[in-house]
């Protein structure tokens, strides 16, 4: 796994220019987070078929997203809360 | 609209925001009492304004900027200092030398077990708790929530262009507090 993500990084395809890779970073978390326009996501997708390097920080910036969405534990809320609250609204006039 | 009708409506349109309004309460002032508090406080102040609700409307973002002023204008003064969690301690369960090497394989099988899973989710906290209250925040609205960009800056009162670069900069920051366990992952950067 490891061995392959290195090979993956160091390969940057010929065909990437800079400043679209720099354009590609720019969107990423509008990307990950749907709040790019229908032309800013046809460029992305374009740019990421090509080039590894931005395919690669794309897939790491969904996993950093993942982390958060996917594994950070809900708190459970006291069963006394919705009961003080209630309680409290009955009182004020 | 008599105080029953408007009791019944206000719970009917706002406790079901409680659970998440619980958590966000939580992660902003890391301690349960704290958080109880102010969400106490969110309601109340709900309450008396529940007037100039328009039903209908985004009640859970309404809900969250409310607590998010509180927590600003009143709580995070008087509130006690949040123990920092100690980030260094998480980290040593991805140090043992069992995690490197050749036992790659037996690693990302092992992840699939519930143990791993909780122990992923106390390193994600850890270093999500290790942030600015600031970059903890529009983690949590966008990530945990899935508040939009346009919602998100409706509830901190700041502007779309704000919401980008400080969400770049806090999942930068995340990003590197996590990156141990990332290598530890088999995810080197
Ligand atoms: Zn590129």
């Amino acid at each position: 796994m490891e061995s392959k993500f290195k090979e993956a990084v160091s390969g940057k395809s010929e065909r990437c220019n800079d400043t679209d890779c720099e354009k590609v970073a720019d969107l990423l978390n509008a990307v990950v987070d749907g709040e790019v326009t229908a032309e800013e996501q046809e460029f992305f997708n374009a740019h990421i078929e090509d080039c590894i390097s931005c395919f690669e920080s794309h897939d790491k910036q969904k996993l950093l997203k993942g982390l958060v969405s996917g594994h950070l534990k809900r708190i459970i809320v006291p069963e006394s809360l919705a009961l003080s609250i209630k309680a409290k609204i009955q009182e004020t006039v | 609209m008599s105080k029953e009708e408007k009791d019944a409506r206000f719970e009917a349109e706002l406790l079901p925001v409680l659970d998440p309004l619980y958590n966000f309460a939580y992660r902003l002032t890391l301690d349960e009492d704290d958080a109880n508090d102010l969400v106490q406080e969110t309601y109340l102040k709900a309450y008396r304004f529940f007037d100039y609700f328009e039903q209908g409307t985004n009640a859970k973002a309404w809900l969250f900027r409310i607590l998010k002023n509180s927590f600003i204008n009143e709580f995070r003064k008087k509130s006690k200092q949040p123990a920092k969690v100690d980030y260094s301690e998480v980290e040593g369960y991805y140090n043992t030398d069992d995690v490197e090497g050749e036992s790659g394989v037996a690693t990302t099988s092992d992840m699939r077990t519930q143990s791993v899973q909780d122990l992923i989710g106390d390193e994600v906290a850890g270093a999500l708790n290790a942030l600015p209250v600031d970059f903890r925040t529009v983690i949590i609205l966008c990530d945990l929530e899935g508040f939009t960009y346009e919602e998100m800056a409706k509830i901190l009162d700041i502007p779309i262009g704000t919401v980008r670069s400080r969400l770049h900069r806090a999942r930068n920051s995340l990003k590197e507090k996590l990156e141990k366990y990332a290598k530890s992952m088999g995810y080197n950067s």
